[in-house]
């Protein structure tokens, strides 16, 4: 059997990946584990954005999953990994059911709309004082693993390969070519027999569970929700700038760049104090006028040889 | 075989009647011809058949099944497969992808299955660069393309909207030759919208005449060229000359 040198890069990065903790101080293991929270938003937003649809619902789901996962620990005592990924059955179950309502929007009005709804959560969640905390939030008696940074950095690679392996599957398989169809031309989609409004669901549906796990990953590792920070609109921002900047409609694009701009975002915090926000703003207003495709369209043509990558500039014979 | 049925079938916009009771019905083999001048609603009924508008009133049948409100995607699986009059190619995707969407999402093929029947399909029809984009394919290569997407749905009515516009004398004789062939070979039935009275007098068995969202004449072609309301029609009517 011939081992194609992409399987055997792909095997050594995920070996290296693993072993990462044995020669990486608890800063960059913590950084880490913040690019990873961050590449599976990047990731869910982008399968999304195959059909056409921009979502601005990510940190509304994203919390929901952190309260989920949290409340699940307090009140009835389930262990850390199971509320996790409860929390992010949670997460798809109220996102199915809202997607039944606002998968009939298209465009701008779905994605006012999913921001508004993502909204809707914090707010209710801040007024709900009995319950889930109000505004003060819940704290959990314990991290995951009682902070063990080896099994809680496993984990969260687990859950990052989880989501690559994902997204790889939404781009091999027939699920590509239904998403593309209806982002291309709807009209022509249902014609050639693609039932649009359940794909959208089953898509709209899993990347939601997606930010919930995200979200409850990112709650048991500091132990605690609050209202402002688990809905926080940098879960929103930060992605979509990742995945932009790796290269949207792919795989590979949202986890270059949640890399890159997650490594970046770290030294820009120590370097210039609340001053990051304004140089992630410029990045994405340079990757969208010289770089449209990302980071991976412009590798895809160097190594390639291709002259485009995407539907940017397709020459015509 | 399939058989399609429309009866009485009215479809207004607001205060425009743009189908006006239509009774048409169709199948086998047979290649019929739907001429009017614009606006008659010509492509309106293709829509209210393929289900991107819904009627007003009246039924559509096919193979018996009421179809009248079900969603097109549905519709394409019970067997209606139609072209669009403005190229509506699907352009992130590549030719042979386009057109294996057809053999997968209404035939619940693999993707591998698909793949050998999209290009089995793509040689039958001499379009042979199946593996490009399609912003890369010429006019003529792109309308087979839209046609083959249709095929791959099986349909059993295949509904052409002007698939000859924008074409030249010599690629017009091919695509004639190629919808020939292949209502003689799917054993499909052909609806085709058309201005080109040639391509018309050329394949349809049966011409129907519209105008104003209405029948006007339904027969073979000779018969409705002969026919003083649908020359009145096209020409204007002798009172008015």
């Amino acid at each position: 059997m011939k081992i194609s040198p992409k399987i055997v890069i792909f095997l050594i990065i995920i070996l290296l990946s693993i072993a990462f903790p044995f020669f990486a101080g608890p800063y960059q293991q913590s950084i880490a584990k913040n690019v990873i929270i961050y590449m599976i938003l990047a990731l869910s937003w982008n399968m999304l954005l195959k059909t056409g649809q921009i979502s601005f619902g990510l940190a509304g789901f994203f919390g929901i999953g952190a309260y989920a996962s949290v409340l699940l620990s307090l009140k009835l005592g389930i262990p850390p990994i199971l509320t996790i990924v409860l929390g992010g059955i949670v997460t798809s179950l109220v996102a199915s059911a809202m997607g039944m309502i606002i998968l009939r929007l298209r465009a701008m009005y779905f994605a006012i709309t999913t921001l508004a709804l993502g909204e809707i959560f914090r707010v209710i969640i801040h007024n709900v004082p009995n319950f889930a905390g109000g505004a003060h939030g819940l704290i959990l008696p314990g991290v995951i693993f009682d902070g063990n940074g080896l099994y809680t950095y496993w984990l969260f690679l687990g859950a990052a390969l989880f989501s690559i392996g994902l997204s790889y599957y939404f781009d091999k398989s027939k699920i590509h070519l239904a998403l593309t169809a209806i982002r291309d031309n709807e009209t022509t989609a249902k014609v050639r027999g693609i039932d649009i409004f359940k794909y959208l669901l089953i898509v709209f549906t899993i990347t939601a569970g997606m930010q919930g796990i995200a979200g409850g990953l990112y709650a048991q590792s500091f132990g605690f929700v609050t209202p402002e920070s688990s809905f926080s609109g940098d879960f929103i921002l930060l992605p979509i700038a990742m995945a932009l900047l790796g290269g949207i409609y792919t795989t590979a694009g949202p986890v270059v760049g949640a890399i890159v701009l997650g490594v970046i975002s770290e030294y820009l915090k120590l370097y210039i104090p609340y001053g990051h926000l304004i140089v992630y703003g410029l990045i994405i207003v340079i990757v969208i006028l010289f770089m449209p495709n990302g980071i991976i369209g412009a590798l895809y043509v160097k190594i390639d040889g291709r002259k485009t990558f995407g539907k940017v500039d397709q020459p015509n014979e | 075989m399939s058989k399609l049925e429309i009866r009485n079938l009215t479809k207004k916009f607001a205060g425009l009647v743009a189908v006006n009771n239509v009774d048409l019905s169709f199948g086998g083999d047979e290649i019929i011809g739907i001429i009017g001048p614009n606006g008659a609603g010509k492509t309106t009924l293709i829509n209210l058949v393929s289900g991107i508008f819904y009627p007003s009133s009246g039924q559509i049948l096919i193979d018996g099944t009421d179809i009248t409100t079900m969603p097109a995607h549905k519709r394409t699986r019970l067997g209606v497969g139609r072209t669009f009059q403005l190229i509506h190619p699907l352009e992130d995707l590549t030719t042979i992808e386009n057109i294996m969407i057809g053999f997968i999402f209404s035939q619940d093929l693999s993707m591998k299955i698909a793949k050998e029947k999209a290009e089995m399909l793509c040689r039958s029809l001499d379009l042979d660069r199946w593996d490009r984009s399609v912003s890369q394919l010429n006019i003529l290569e792109i309308k087979k393309m839209e046609i083959a997407q249709a095929l791959a749905t099986n349909p059993g009515v295949l509904l052409l909207d002007e698939v000859m516009a924008g074409l030249n004398s010599d690629e017009l004789k091919e695509l004639i030759g190629l919808i020939k062939k292949v209502a003689k070979e799917k054993k499909v039935a052909i609806g085709i919208v058309e201005h080109v009275m040639g391509v018309i007098k050329e394949l349809a068995d049966r011409v129907v005449v519209l105008e104003n969202g209405a029948i006007l004449a339904d027969g073979s072609f000779q018969e409705v060229m002969k026919n003083p309301d649908v020359i009145a029609a096209y020409l204007g009517g002798g009172n008015y000359a």
